[in-house]
């Protein structure tokens, strides 16, 4: 599933601070980032249909996250759960898997 | 987990806080966490994983962990009960220490537990996460000895077993009788899914037979995806009996299967009796919980707000909006760990978010799931309007069968950052 990034945004992300961010924060990652593993597996496990997040690109979580908020791209549960999360907290997030090991 | 380390500032912190300093020249602290289920093992390897540098002791006297989640589908021959089983090796590696025994006290001013075997270990910070223990009073005739006519398998393993041999060998035409709780309980969709896939082996190997749903309550997690789902699945199999219309089972009888509501009294081919809970045992020992049996917490850190320096989670905490499930126990777990190598390093836990996601079978190929995202607000977790929710009513494009999956995945995932 590849999607066009948003240059503009993933601009703001860089300005925002990126990966860096992560490194300076509390252990475990800004609030929410550590409940997204019990569905996105942080090790690379098999026969999973949910796709792993950690190394992926932060402006392409953010465009999922954003996207899925808005109902803009169809999901089962991401748009739900999305929708509890405004865009710093999702920037964070995003840096922080982006930072993590592939 | 994250490998990254997290330098404690030591010469700040001895001058500012001397109580952290016997943390430290302990080596960083020593937390003992008591039960071994998703809260437990995942708070113990987190710790491990945040701050190499912890003592961590895991107390847990059953060898094999043996999963809730997914085990109604092993009830429905649709997996076997070794597939719910897991081991501490996992857990040992990630360098925790594992006390194969069991926690008989906790004395909170000593900051000590007391195990079987005799040894007591000291701690600077104690993790409780002892899931849950039935209360055997709740109702008259339902006792321990009772739970091996009528197995309540609302604690995965021998039960199980025992409620799925029930089931194969009974007569084709025999009636499954259920009786479901009220609130608060383990795995709130729990009784509900347990129905569906009932219903959907009765449907295969035993097509004249139904299920009678006695209920505590007038309303249960995603009813009206059950109760949709059970009208094109499963017509005339299921039916569900509201506390309203007499569903709260007053008393049983378990030398005739017989279980007996406020309005009458039925006999069971099956029986399968989920009765009323609280906290594990050594919660009320400890004095982490409160007069309804089970344990109110702070929602930061998860810190006992009835004994200091005692975190409790998963199924025996009260967590405001969060449902008691391993997906919301694995989460808090998380949130805690961090919490509590910032507070051992004298500095404060930040505000948390979590997100609890829960799938349920209907049948083996149809899942339906609900979701929350919750913060601290006005000293509890609660949810953050407008997030959250169930899985639409109307399901277009193969949703059903893709929840399903993903219900799949999730389990494989969360064991294997549990106890992989």
């Amino acid at each position: 599933m590849h999607r066009l990034l948003l240059p503009g945004l993933a601009a703001a992300l860089l300005m925002a601070g990126g990966p860096a961010r992560a490194a300076d924060g509390p252990p475990g990652g800004p609030p929410g980032a550590s409940s997204c593993t019990g569905c996105h597996a942080n090790a690379k496990i098999a026969d999973s249909v949910i796709p792993r997040i950690a190394g992926r690109k932060a402006a392409d979580i953010v465009t999922f996250m954003r996207e899925y908020r808005s109902g803009a791209w169809p999901s089962s549960v991401m748009g739900r759960i999305a929708k509890g999360f405004d865009d710093q907290q999702i920037d964070a997030i995003a840096a922080w898997f982006a930072a993590q090991p592939e | 987990m994250s490998t990254r380390r997290h330098f404690l500032k030591l010469g700040a912190a001895a001058a500012m806080a001397p109580a952290v300093v016997s943390a430290q020249s302990a080596g960083a602290g020593r937390v003992v966490v008591i039960g071994g289920g998703f809260a437990g093992a995942t708070a113990a390897r987190t710790l491990k994983a945040l701050e190499p540098k912890l003592t961590v002791t895991l107390v847990e006297p059953n060898p094999v962990y043996t999963s809730c989640p997914f085990s109604n589908s092993v009830l429905a021959n649709l997996r076997e009960i070794g597939q719910q089983q897991f081991r501490y090796d996992g857990v040992k590696r990630a360098g925790v220490m594992v006390a194969e025994t069991s926690a008989t006290a906790v004395d909170a001013d000593a900051k000590a537990v007391t195990l079987a075997d005799g040894n007591r270990l000291s701690y600077d910070r104690l993790v409780m996460s002892p899931g849950i223990d039935f209360n055997w009073t709740a109702i008259p005739g339902y006792d321990e000895a009772a739970a091996q006519k009528m197995p309540h398998a609302w604690k995965a393993g021998a039960q199980t077993v025992l409620l799925r041999q029930q089931l194969q060998s009974m007569p084709d035409g025999g009636l499954v009788v259920m009786s479901a709780p009220a609130n608060p309980f383990r795995c709130p969709p729990g009784p509900y899914e347990r129905a569906s896939l009932i219903a959907y082996w009765l449907n295969i190997w035993k097509p004249k037979s139904k299920l009678l749903l006695l209920d505590a309550k007038d309303a249960f997690s995603k009813q009206r995806l059950f109760q949709n789902g059970w009208a094109e699945l499963y017509p005339g199999k299921i039916e569900w009996v509201p506390l309203s219309q007499g569903g709260k089972v007053t008393s049983v009888d378990p030398a005739t299967l017989t279980l007996i509501t406020e309005f009458g009294s039925h006999k069971a081919a099956v029986a399968n009796v989920i009765p009323p809970q609280r906290a594990g045992a050594i919660a009320a020992q400890a004095g982490v919980a409160d007069r309804t049996g089970w344990c109110p917490v702070e929602p930061v850190a998860f810190e006992s707000t009835l004994r200091p320096g005692i975190h409790v989670l998963g199924d025996a905490a009260i967590m405001g909006g969060m449902p008691k499930s391993a997906f919301a126990a694995n989460a808090q777990a998380k949130v805690c760990a961090a919490a509590i190598v910032e507070l051992l390093a004298g500095r404060k836990a930040p505000d948390p978010i979590l997100i609890n996601t829960c799938y349920s079978l209907v049948a083996a190929d149809y899942g339906i799931s609900i979701a929350g995202v919750y913060r601290p607000t006005n000293g509890q977790l609660a949810d953050i309007p407008g997030a959250g929710g169930v899985s639409p009513l109307e399901a277009v494009g193969g949703l059903r069968g893709q929840e399903a999956l993903y219900a799949a995945s999730w389990f494989r995932t969360i064991t294997a950052e549990v106890y992989g």
